[in-house]
């Protein structure tokens, strides 16, 4: 009896895979499938994700921005704008209660449903999907554009794209690519495989991603971590505090790993590295000297 | 029906018609952003400026989600009303029979294949759950009568199965889906509007209208298959009815809203304590109670938290089950 219903399940799950998500980048069309053009001048801007904000900022467009999610807080005028509700999912009265001329979200992590609504009150949304580094340097490019401020941006992904450059000409000095485990859960212990933005700043910041793979958050048990004998233990604080260092001490306590011989185990501030801004420059410089730092 | 029946139902529906209309008013009037109450006023009144941005909040995203509230909470009541009689089981709830757990398997698989909420998901959580009923009866109904004790062991097998399926998708999903999914088994009401409320209530009102026709049978069913027979109840093809009308009703509500736990199982045991245990005083009675009772609980989880809401399951459990102990140990003195 429960044998053909868990194929199906599995059948459903791969088929999950495979279909295309339902929007695309760029302006969302209206409600009756119409193409919608925004505003030349948007003054009332609502941002969606905290990376949106960040980058509005960094384009020096922030005066635009008429509400953000409450975990927009970078830069710190962030925090002082109209909060619109949780991220990913904010309230749809709190969007429409500002009154915006332009709504910016993130594909496939704003709900599809919301987007949507937001077209039928008359609101148009620009969706942007920043997936590594070179598509989020695309993303600052294209929202400079849609404010009138290409310059900046141009100077922004200039400035980004050197400092990749050279971490990774001085990477490319070396043959050694350290076994890196980036922990980014804590109960279970969670790391991150490829197609993510941190396997990329591993990679391209000359480290090995031990959890390398088709899953994209991959759960260890402690066991398989120490059977892939990590040389650098990386922990992101996804919530500040003190649970951090408990995590590093729990570490400790495997004396075999070579992480924790070589007393390479580190914590770090996740924002740097997992938001797709101009700040993940900074990440993967941090990285590079976490992972190199002998080059660095 | 005699002339003093008439007169309770009338007098118990009116009451309750005035508490949820009330409701609905107030339900109006809050929301997580603060609209000015004499400008709601003059909406209300007809007095209003249609184009302003209060008028687009009152009218396209409170309405409808008070409309819904109220729809679900009728229909979760009355649905655990018929179930606890045709079960003859007091803590049976509309749930009961793997309705939540074909739906919700169905959903998630929607929710998964990255449908939009309505109607990809909500046709595939309404697929789960029939499918799922249609395996609970036919596990149980061995002979041609439906027999109610292995129908509710069916149910709650069918459930558990449904549950741990639930639980393997979940602990494979990412993490943007992973949100949705959480807050379609919690029961989320956000999701609505005009068009789906009206297609709804399209759905809804000729089962209410069924429900009601049988609600002198359903007294003669409490006092047992036998005495029922012996008073002339078809108690087979009644109990059909019963289970085919219900089902049907609840399906459709839990596609549009998710898992909603606590409304069926406790507004009929409040309104028999309340106002006992005669059914055509109940029905009408559960259908505007439970009416109230949700919009009034969707009213707090929209309102208590500072930053986006709170599931309104989780209200409706710590309203509920506290006013239910207090109302029991009440009526033992």
């Amino acid at each position: 009896m429960a044998y053909p219903f868990s194929l199906i399940v599995v059948f459903f799950l791969g088929l999950s895979a495979m279909i295309p998500w339902r929007c695309e980048a760029g302006m969302l069309p209206g409600p009756g499938g119409e193409a919608l053009r925004g505003p030349d001048d948007p003054t009332r801007i609502v941002s969606l994700a905290p990376s949106i904000t960040e980058i509005l900022f960094s384009l020096g467009a922030g005066h635009r921005l008429a509400g953000a999610t409450d975990l927009c807080d970078f830069p710190s005028e962030a925090t002082l704008l109209p909060k619109v509700g949780r991220f990913p999912g904010p309230d749809l009265e709190r969007i429409v209660s500002l009154r915006p001329d332009l709504c910016i979200a993130l594909k496939n992590v704003n709900p599809a449903d919301l987007l949507d609504r937001l077209g039928t009150f008359g609101i148009p949304v620009y969706v942007v999907e920043p997936k590594d580094l070179s598509t989020t340097m695309e993303t600052i490019l294209e929202l400079g554009r849609l404010l009138d401020a290409e310059a900046s941006a141009e100077k922004l992904v200039g400035g980004m794209s050197s400092r990749v450059e050279r971490v990774k000409s001085r990477v490319a000095k070396t043959g050694s690519r350290p076994g890196v485990f980036l922990q980014i859960g804590v109960t279970p212990i969670v790391s991150v495989g490829s197609h993510t933005f941190i396997d990329e700043l591993i990679t391209v910041s000359g480290g090995r991603n031990l959890a390398q793979g088709p899953v994209p958050y991959p759960r260890f048990s402690r066991e398989q971590v120490l059977a892939l004998q990590p040389e650098v233990i990386i922990i992101t604080s996804m919530t500040r505090g003190l649970v951090f260092e408990h995590v590093r001490d729990e570490w400790r306590e495997w004396e075999s790993l070579p992480a924790v011989k070589n007393q390479r185990i580190f914590i770090v501030d996740s924002d740097l590295i997992d938001r797709p801004t101009a700040r993940l420059a900074e990440g993967l410089e941090m990285l590079a000297g976490l992972i190199h730092p002998e080059l660095f | 029906m005699n002339h003093r029946v008439v007169k309770r139902t009338l007098n118990v529906s009116v009451l309750l018609c005035l508490v949820l209309a009330s409701s609905a008013v107030l339900g109006l009037f809050t929301g997580s952003t603060g609209q000015n109450p004499w400008e709601v006023l003059a909406l209300i009144t007809g007095r209003g400026d249609p184009d302003s941005v209060t008028a687009s909040i009152i009218w396209r995203i409170r309405l409808p989600r008070v409309l819904l509230a109220s729809m679900i909470g009728a229909t979760l009541s009355l649905g655990g009303l018929v179930f606890q009689t045709l079960l003859r089981n007091p803590i049976a709830e509309p749930y009961v029979l793997g309705i939540s757990g074909g739906s919700a398997v169905g959903a998630i698989l929607g929710i998964l294949l990255g449908l939009s909420r309505f109607p990809g998901v909500a046709s595939f959580a309404f697929a789960g759950s029939m499918l799922t009923l249609l395996l609970v009866v036919s596990i149980s109904s061995g002979q041609s009568s439906v027999r109610k004790d292995s129908l509710i062991l069916a149910g709650v097998m069918v459930n558990a199965f449904c549950s741990s399926i639930i639980m393997f998708m979940v602990s494979l999903t990412r993490d943007s889906r992973l949100h949705n999914i959480l807050f379609w088994l919690m029961g989320d009401l956000s999701i609505t509007d005009q068009k789906q409320v009206l297609i709804l209530f399209g759905v809804l009102l000729p089962c209410f209208v069924v429900l009601f026709l049988f609600a002198n049978s359903m007294n003669l069913l409490l006092m047992g298959e036998d005495m029922a027979a012996g008073m002339g109840v078809d108690v087979r093809l009644i109990s059909l009815a019963l289970l085919g009308t219900t089902s049907l009703m609840v399906s459709a509500t839990v596609c549009h809203s998710g898992l909603l736990g606590f409304v069926g199982l406790v507004i009929p045991h409040l309104l028999r304590l309340l106002f006992g245990a005669d059914h055509r005083v109940l029905i009408p009675a559960c259908v505007f109670g439970g009416a109230a009772y949700l919009v009034l609980c969707d009213l707090v989880a929209r309102t208590l938290p500072a930053h986006g809401e709170m599931p309104v399951g989780v209200v409706t459990a710590m309203i509920g089950a506290p006013l239910f102990i207090f109302l029991l140990a009440k009526s033992r003195r």
